[in-house]
């Protein structure tokens, strides 16, 4: 019998499932950020409130890039709801930590995606997602970069105003 | 009816319906309640999962005689399925059933190594 469905899509209903869950988790990602962006901005952080906007942006093309790739393979790429967004935060110090948690929890959903890959045999999108798991190197670096700042510069008297002024600094190099 | 130019395969059959593939317009045709119904793949797809989400439970313990019916309607479809708590059952063991098959028949199209009609094929020299 003619084979329709491989006709219709070269990704499995699994992998396209796991695909559209993390395209949900970008767009949170991208979300959050921004959502970070406007607090910090409401605290005077005015480089932070950049550095946030940039890295919404970026969460943005994430997602885009996964989803053009569900749909591209066959697959229907699921525009994503998204709730449960903060307005807003703890600290200053507080939005960078949870910035590496978020940052932590893609890594690992990208390892788990990976693993299913592996698992059913599927080497193209594979080898697709050794570009996020690279870039995931500079996101946790970044990070966890920014975090150390804070205990170098130290909090106190300007602490907070040095520690912003030098988050645009703060790259990876690789 | 169905469309007297398909050319259609059996997928799928049991006492309460059948599901047929056509090769020639790429759709599975869908028998079921005394009408037959077309779906592109992807839509076959769709409507098996929205199958599988009615809430059996919730049209058992809902005593309001609109919870007796389920209605579902597919996207481009003339087809408007109105399903009491027996048809939701002999459904999804249908559709479930079909997509066992479709998917079977992926698996056993590549564990032989089926070059697809039309595709390329090396050619072979005989010793
Ligand atoms: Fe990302
Ligand atoms: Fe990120």
């Amino acid at each position: 019998m003619k084979d329709l469905l491989r006709l219709k899509t070269s990704l499995n209903e699994e992998i396209e499932k796991i695909l559209n869950e993390q395209i949900k988790v970008e767009a949170h990602s991208s979300s959050i950020y921004l959502a970070m962006s406007s607090w910090c901005d409401d605290q005077g952080y005015d480089f932070s409130a950049d550095f946030f906007a940039k890295q919404s942006e970026e969460e943005r093309t994430h997602m885009l890039k996964l989803f053009n790739y569900v749909n591209d393979r066959g697959g229907r790429a699921i525009s994503p709801e998204i709730v449960n967004i903060p307005a807003d935060f703890e600290s200053f110090r507080g939005v960078f930590e949870q910035m590496l948690e978020q940052e932590m929890y893609v890594t690992q959903q990208f390892n788990n995606i990976a693993d299913k890959c592996m698992k059913v045999k599927d080497f193209v999108t594979f080898q697709f997602i050794q570009w996020f798991l690279e870039e995931q190197i500079e996101e946790e670096y970044v990070a966890r970069r920014i975090l150390e700042m804070f205990d170098v510069i130290g909090e106190e008297g300007t602490g907070r105003w040095e520690i912003d002024k030098h988050i645009p600094k703060v790259s990876y190099e690789g | 009816m169905i469309c007297p130019l398909a050319h259609f395969e059996e997928v799928y059959k049991t006492d309460h319906g059948a599901v047929y593939q056509c090769s020639r317009q790429n759709c599975y045709w869908l028998d079921f309640a005394g009408g037959t119904t077309a779906f592109k793949v992807s839509d076959f797809f769709n409507f098996k999962k929205k199958v599988d989400a009615v809430d059996i439970s919730a049209m058992i313990i809902d005593s309001s005689r609109t919870a007796d019916f389920t209605i579902i309607m597919p996207f481009r479809t003339p087809r408007c399925f109105v399903l009491d708590i027996n048809a939701v059952l002999n459904l999804r063991e249908l559709l479930a059933g079909a997509k066992f098959m479709i998917e079977l028949n992926s698996v056993v199209n590549e564990c032989l190594n089926v070059t697809p009609d039309r595709a390329f094929r090396p050619q072979t020299t005989n010793h």
